[in-house]
This record gives C-alpha cells, structure tokens and sequence, in this order.
C-alpha cells in the first residue's frame, strides 16, 4: 500500500500529448500519448518503422511535431527541462576513435561547460561500468558495450535528469546486456529518468517499469512489467504485430 | 568552440595519415619555397652583376660619339623583387631583360623558360602550384565530410544534446580547417621572412600581407563551399564529386575558357602584323640616315631659318642630331600609336579577366597572389612602360649630347668620358601599395564577397539542425 502510495504521488516528468508526425506521405506518429513518472524506466517496443527513434528524436528537439505537445518538467522544481539536460544514447555510440574513453568524456563533458579533473572522470567512467585499466585506452579498441558505458557515462557527468536510449540493446552480447540492464536501474535508483526504445522483449521486460507497445505511430498498448511475465509480454507483443 | 576546435586539431595530430602527408606537404612546401628564394635571389645577384657590367661599359666609355652610344644602347632590367619566388607569374613567360637603344624599341627577352633548357622541358615546379592547386585540393578532401561523418557517425545529436549549437559546430570545424591552411601558408611567408629578413621592409611585409589575405580568403572560400555543398547534399560520395567538379571548373577550365573568351573580346594582331604595320608607318617618318629624305629638306630648312644661316655648315649646331632626335620623336609616336593599343587592349583583356572572379574566385585569387609577388601583367605592362620612357629620354641625352654638346665644326664631336658617367641607370621600383589595390579592388571586393556569401547561406542552413525523414 505504502509502495502504491510513492508511486501515484510521483511527478510526471515526460507527457507527450497527442503527438502527430508526418514525413512527406507517410505517418510516423498518430496521436501518441505517453507519460513518464520521475524515476521510472519506461520500454518502447515496436517493429522498425513503429516511431520509436522518431519519439526520441521529437524528444530530443531534432524533429518537429505538426501536432500535439510535448512537455517535460523537472520533478524537484518543476521547471522544464532543456536539451543539454537530456543524456542521449544512441544504438551506436560512436564516440571519437582517436580519443581514449576518459578523453571523450572529458571532451563531450567541456563542450557541455563541465570541467572534470582526471580522477573525477575515472570515478565517473567506473562508476558507469567501465573497467579501470581500458578508461584510457583508445575507443576504437572498444566493444561496443563499453562505447555505450562511455555513452552514458557523459549523460550521467552533465547530471541528466532524463535518459533517452534508442536500441540501446542491440547487438550486445548477453553479458554486457546485462550490465547494460544494471546500470539503467541503479541511473533509476538515483532518480533519474528513463526512456527506452527496443526491440528486445525480454531485455525490456527485465529491465523497464513500464512497457509501451508501439505500431503504426500509435500506442497500442501499455502495461507495468510486474504485471506480465516475458513469455506474456512477448505473446501480446506478437499478437499486436499480427493485428 | 574553442574545445571543438582543440579536438578537431588532435583529430589531425593523432591521423598517422594526415600526419605523414602533412610533414611530406610541409617538407615539400619548406625545399620548394627554399630552391625558389635560392634561384631568385640569385637571379637578382645575376641581374645585379648584368647591371654592373653595363655600368662599367658606361663609366669605362673613353671619348665617344654620342650617337654610337646611343646605338650601343643599354639594358633595362626587370628586378626579380624578393617575393617573385612565391608566385613568378607573367614573368616566366614574358621576359625580364630589355635592350633600350637609338632608332627601335625592342621586346623583353630572356625570360626564364628560355633560358633553362630544364624549365623549358620538364616546367619549373614552382610555389604558386602548391598554394593555388595543392592546399585547396588537400582542404577539399579534408572538409567534405566534416558535416556528414559526424552525422552517419551520430556524434552531431550527441555534440547537440551537449548544449551545443549546429552552427557553432560547423564554424568551429571551419575554423579548424582554415587554421590548418593558414598554417601551412604561414610557413611559406615565414620563411621568405626569414631567408630575406635584411631585405624585406614596409613595403615587401604590405605585399606579404595582401598575398597573406588573398590566399586566406580563397581558402575560406573553398572551405566554406565545400562545407555548404556537403550540407546541401548530406551524402559524401556527391558532396565530394560535386566539389570536385566545381574546382575543376574554377582552376583549370574556367581560366582557359574565359582567358580566350577575352581574346575574342578584344582581339590583338598577330606579332608579325603589328611589327610589319608599325615598319610601315616607320617609313612614313624621317630617316636620320637618308640624307636624300624629302621630309628631311623640310626639316633643314626649318632649322637654317631658326639660326638664321644660309646652309648646314654654319650651322653651330650638329643638323645629324636634330635629324636623329626627330626621327626618334616620329618612332615615338608610331610606337604609341601601335603599342599603346597593344597595352590598353591587354588591359582590357585584364580587366574582363578580373570580372570573372564573380563566377571564378580563383581568377581573383591569381590576380592578387601575382600582384601582390609584383608578377602580374600590370606590374610587366608598368615597367616596359617606365623602361620605354626612360629609352626616350636616354636617346634624347644622348642626342642633344651630339647635338648641341661638344660639337666641332670641323667634325670629330666626341663626347667624354665624364658625360657617358653622368648618364643614369634605369631603375624600375614597381608598383606602389596603393596602386595595386586600387587596380585589383575589384578582385579583392570579389574574394570578400564570395566568402562572406558562403558564410551566410552556411550561417542559414546551420540555424537548427533538424531531421526531415523518419
């Protein structure tokens, strides 16, 4: 009852309104209403071509909706939430080869006005997962599991209030999918926001608090992750790709 | 912009690629632009002992006839000025010595390609072509996909999401690149600094300056172009091909095109025709020599009632030299009359030539890096001019001097030694500062206009960076 209780009275951080979005003939959203609470992970899933990366990018700033609104709002002051707030993963995160994984963050964080000293940014790369003696290797000997640990490790240096991952799964083996999995939830533990487009079923369900499912540019379903099982959550799934 | 600008330099430095064409470039630029001020500075010692040795014939002179001097002649030198290494320009072609004597004008000679059986064979490799052909060449490959590879990469979204600006990032980026064309044109200029330091003054640092600013601002343009058409088209293979294309057009198609366009617009005779119209008219005049000349009764007739004797030999005067000076005065005019038509129509030539830098900038980057080098046609057109009026006045020194000076009735006028040393060298100094930008202002408001041009449509299209498909 307790647990009910925080989790009703948690601010809206995320509310898509009504959103519509065309690109010369074709719908990428019809009406899309989405709300994220403060703190919680929320699993986009569709087929490519269901809006999931077009959501982000609405998010993001770089598309522009012909209709509806998008807010999102601090939970502590309620102020909104710029773009520099937002930590943004992409499928692949390809940060500068020539630059080691603590010269990239250290990059991306001056660009953003942030000035870590190097034993803040090592603290800041271990504490996102990466392993102490590659942080000063070169990203071009990266597996791409440690390229998003970077990834996200320069959302988490600018203090993001909101994480936007597109597909952040994909192509990871099991293990760093995993990592991926833990890192996502100890990001959510300190209050930070999550929204995550994929198509991984499972990693979604494992991961997420709550799942969208989208098809066409629309939701057509939503439901907390407590509530299915991965096997129901991927028989709805198929069945909302089948209809 | 600072921070991209930095990484965007580390970028180069930590490219094993770039890394070995920048040190093969820039040692291929140091040896180039060392042979260069080598073999010009010894032509200027060259040109030095040539006009020496004409002096000492001068000052050396025993007592001669002063219209012997005058066939005798001298030489004009055209000096290679210090910064005719950086672009040798018309001269290679159009010849640097003129022979300045009585009754003829003579055309430049020894230009360099004949000179040098190797330049004549094989061409000089020379700086300007590392400068108007290379570098640009080397920035177009570097910045057509500085737009693109941080877009396929997906780095642009994450330098957006930073709290970055899309302009600021494409700026930042064009920057980086024109520092590293500046860079490498600073190292020329520096080093001609260095190899002339005893020689160079305001005015050779002035032209340092223009040549600096012309070549900065072509690079801009070529950068810039390159960045505008990679934003327009969004994919490399075209971006490049298109670039490509263009400076093909620009450098090489362009100049050949329009350069034969502006010869049919004012077309020149044939060097055979002018010469055999220019004798023709020659031999409408008084021929000093032919004392059976009608035009030559009149002219005694004038003089002997001017001093009021009845024939030549009370004459206190020697008639030869009015005789000589007046053929001279008719070869004068006959000389302006074809050569003045020759210049104005070259310089018509020119200056359609200058027009086109508001289709081509390359034509206007030409212009000034040979102006600016004192290479140019004007600078050529300016001292043959200079040397020409110099020949007049020498040829009228010379036969006053046989005229007027040291005449003996009794024949045997030879002028001394003394005289012959008074007698001043040519000295040609160029064009000043100001000159040269009032003739090449339009080549300049050109540079500005094509790199302020791009600037602003880079400026608009890089307002927002926003996707159009899904």
């Amino acid at each position: 009852m307790h647990l009910i209780t925080i989790f009703v009275n948690k601010k809206l951080v995320i509310q898509l309104k009504n959103i519509q979005k065309k690109f010369k003939n074709k719908i990428a959203l019809k009406n899309l209403n989405l709300e994220i609470k403060s703190g919680e992970i929320y699993g986009l899933l569709g087929a490519n071509g269901a809006g999931k990366s077009t959501t982000i990018n609405l998010l993001l700033g770089f598309i522009k909706a012909d209709n509806g609104s998008i807010c999102m709002k601090d939970p502590i002051n309620n102020l909104k939430i710029k773009r520099d707030k937002l930590g943004y993963i992409p499928e692949n995160v390809n940060l500068y080869p020539y630059l080691s994984g603590i010269e990239n963050l250290d990059y991306f964080s001056k660009i953003a006005n942030l000035h870590f000293n190097k034993s803040q940014l090592e603290e800041i790369l271990i504490s996102c997962g990466l392993q102490e003696d590659s942080i000063h290797k070169l990203i071009s000997g990266y597996s791409k599991g440690m390229r998003q640990k970077v990834g996200i490790a320069i959302a988490y240096a600018k203090k993001a209030k909101i994480y936007l991952l597109d597909e952040p799964a994909s192509g990871l083996d099991p293990y760093s999918s995993n990592e991926l999995s833990i890192l996502l939830k100890k990001l959510k533990n300190q209050g930070s926001t999550i929204l995550m487009a994929s198509h991984d079923i499972f990693r979604v369900r494992e991961t997420c608090d709550k799942i969208g499912i989208l098809k066409g540019g629309e939701l057509v379903k939503e439901m907390y992750s407590k509530d299915v099982t991965s096997k129901q959550l991927e028989e709805l799934y198929l069945d909302f790709m089948k209809n | 912009m600072l921070t991209i600008f930095k990484n965007e330099w580390k970028a180069f430095l930590r490219n094993k690629i770039f890394l070995f064409f920048s040190i093969f470039f820039v040692l291929l630029l140091i040896i180039t632009t060392y042979f260069g001020i080598l073999q010009n500075n010894q032509q200027i010692i060259n040109q030095k002992s040539a006009q020496d040795h004409i002096r000492n014939q001068w000052d050396e002179m025993g007592p001669y006839n002063a219209h012997s001097a005058a066939h005798f002649g001298t030489y004009a030198f055209k000096p290679n000025s210090i910064l005719s290494s950086l672009d040798e320009g018309v001269n290679a072609v159009t010849g640097i010595v003129l022979r300045l004597e009585g009754h003829k004008q003579n055309d430049a000679a020894f230009s360099e390609s004949s000179q040098s059986l190797f330049v004549s064979q094989f061409g000089k490799f020379k700086i300007s072509l590392l400068f108007q052909f290379i570098i640009p060449l080397f920035l177009i490959f570097f910045s057509y996909n500085i737009y693109t590879s941080e877009i396929t990469s997906g780095r642009l979204k994450l330098l957006i999401v930073q709290g970055n600006s899309f302009k600021k990032i494409i700026f930042s980026k064009i920057l980086t690149l024109l520092s590293l064309a500046g860079i490498l044109l600073l190292f020329s200029v520096l080093f001609q600094l260095l190899f002339n330091f005893n020689q160079i003054g305001v005015e050779e640092l002035l032209r340092l300056s223009i040549f600096f600013l012309a070549y900065i601002l072509y690079y801009s343009i070529i950068i810039s172009f390159t960045v505008l058409i990679s934003l327009l088209l969004k994919n490399n293979t075209s971006a490049l091909s298109l670039t490509l294309i263009c400076w093909f057009l620009w450098t090489i198609f362009f100049p050949k095109t329009i350069g034969s366009f502006t010869e049919d617009l004012t077309p020149q005779s044939s060097r055979f025709l002018l010469q055999s119209n220019m004798d023709e008219d020659r031999e409408k005049g008084i021929d000093g020599h032919n004392p059976e000349d009608v035009r030559i009764k009149e002219l005694e007739a004038k003089v002997l009632r001017e001093y009021n004797v009845d024939s030549l030999s009370q004459l206190p005067i020697n008639f030869s030299g009015i005789l000589l000076q007046a053929d001279e005065d008719y070869g004068n005019k006959v000389w302006d009359k074809h050569y003045g038509l020759l210049y104005s129509n070259l310089l018509k030539q020119k200056k359609h030539y200058q027009i086109s830098g508001l289709i081509n900038p390359f034509a206007s980057l030409q212009n000034l890096s040979m102006a600016s080098s004192g290479t140019d046609l004007i600078h050529h057109l300016d001292f043959l001019s200079k040397a020409e009026l110099y020949r007049r006045k020498f040829i009228k020194t010379l036969n006053n001097e046989y005229t007027y000076g040291n005449f003996k009735i009794d024949g045997g006028n030879l002028s001394s030694s003394d005289f012959f040393k008074s007698i001043d060298d040519f000295n040609y100094n160029g064009l000043s500062i100001h000159k040269i930008i009032v003739k090449y202002t339009l080549d300049i408001l050109f540079l500005i206009s094509w790199t302020a041009i791009l600037l602003l449509l880079i400026n608009a299209k890089t307002k927002k960076y926003l996707i159009n498909e899904s």
